[in-house]
């Protein structure tokens, strides 16, 4: 099960699992973002490479336009992943 | 799907279609086993991503293979064994895909080939085979419990 919502802020959370069979879900809502936003983790527990593929095309597209995604609330287990794609230099993170 | 052991599930396999959709009946077997096993949080994470990666990747680049894949894993004391296996494909060994180059800032960073590149670095062994009688082709992955 995988939800995504956007609050007034404009802050994005995500929820569930994002895996290859829910990526699409999450893309027509993070083509929608068209300027620097955080993306909270906090309720997300599973993410596998379809998920990072999406939030790399989304982050390549702001900063080519000067912005980019704040990432915050990572589970250990998904900062691991970021860490080993090197995502994390590819992104904004914050606890 | 089917189980078997004692002391806990320590084996389980099903055939599911060639979809992505069919992801969520792979967790929900692989669930049965790691809950059976008491695998912990970290390791199931692991098994569910490594598990995910593969079966994408079948059902992507063997388009046109046999209408269902395997998947089975099995516990022998502290390693946990991993099997996939593709029929009526064409070979699709995984050490062709190009490693991503995780050191290059954002503009130089290409998406591609991460889900094997993680696979390889959660797991201990990954081994491919093919048999052209058949056109079979299996995947194995060994990972070494942690506790």
């Amino acid at each position: 099960m995988f939800e995504i919502k956007r609050d007034a802020n404009g802050t994005i959370s995500l929820h569930g699992r994002l895996d290859a069979s829910q990526v699409n879900n999450a893309r027509a809502e993070l083509d929608q973002i068209t300027e620097s936003c955080e993306v909270d983790f906090a309720e997300l527990s599973y993410i596998s490479s379809a998920g990072l593929g999406l939030l790399f095309g989304t982050q390549k597209r702001l900063v080519d336009s000067g912005g980019g995604l704040t990432l915050i609330n990572l589970s250990p287990h998904i900062r691991e992943i970021f860490q080993i794609a090197g995502f994390d230099h590819i992104f904004e993170i914050k606890d | 799907m089917s189980t078997g052991g004692v002391g806990g599930v320590t084996a389980v396999s099903g055939e599911f279609r060639r979809e992505i959709e069919a992801i969520g009946e792979i967790f929900a077997l692989l669930e049965t086993f790691t809950d059976g096993q008491k695998i912990d949080e970290k390791t199931a994470f692991c098994i569910n991503l490594v598990v995910e990666e593969l079966f994408t990747n079948m059902v992507r680049h063997n388009r046109g293979g046999g209408d269902r894949i395997t998947v089975s894993i099995e516990r022998q004391d502290n390693q946990l064994h991993l099997e996939l296996v593709d029929t009526d494909v064409e070979p699709f060994d995984p050490d062709t895909v190009e490693v991503p180059a995780v050191d290059a800032d954002i503009e130089e960073r290409r998406p591609g080939g991460l889900g094997i590149f993680l696979v390889r670095k959660m797991v201990d062994e990954l081994n491919y085979d093919y048999e052209t009688e058949g056109r079979r082709m299996r995947i194995t992955v060994t990972k070494t419990l942690e506790n």
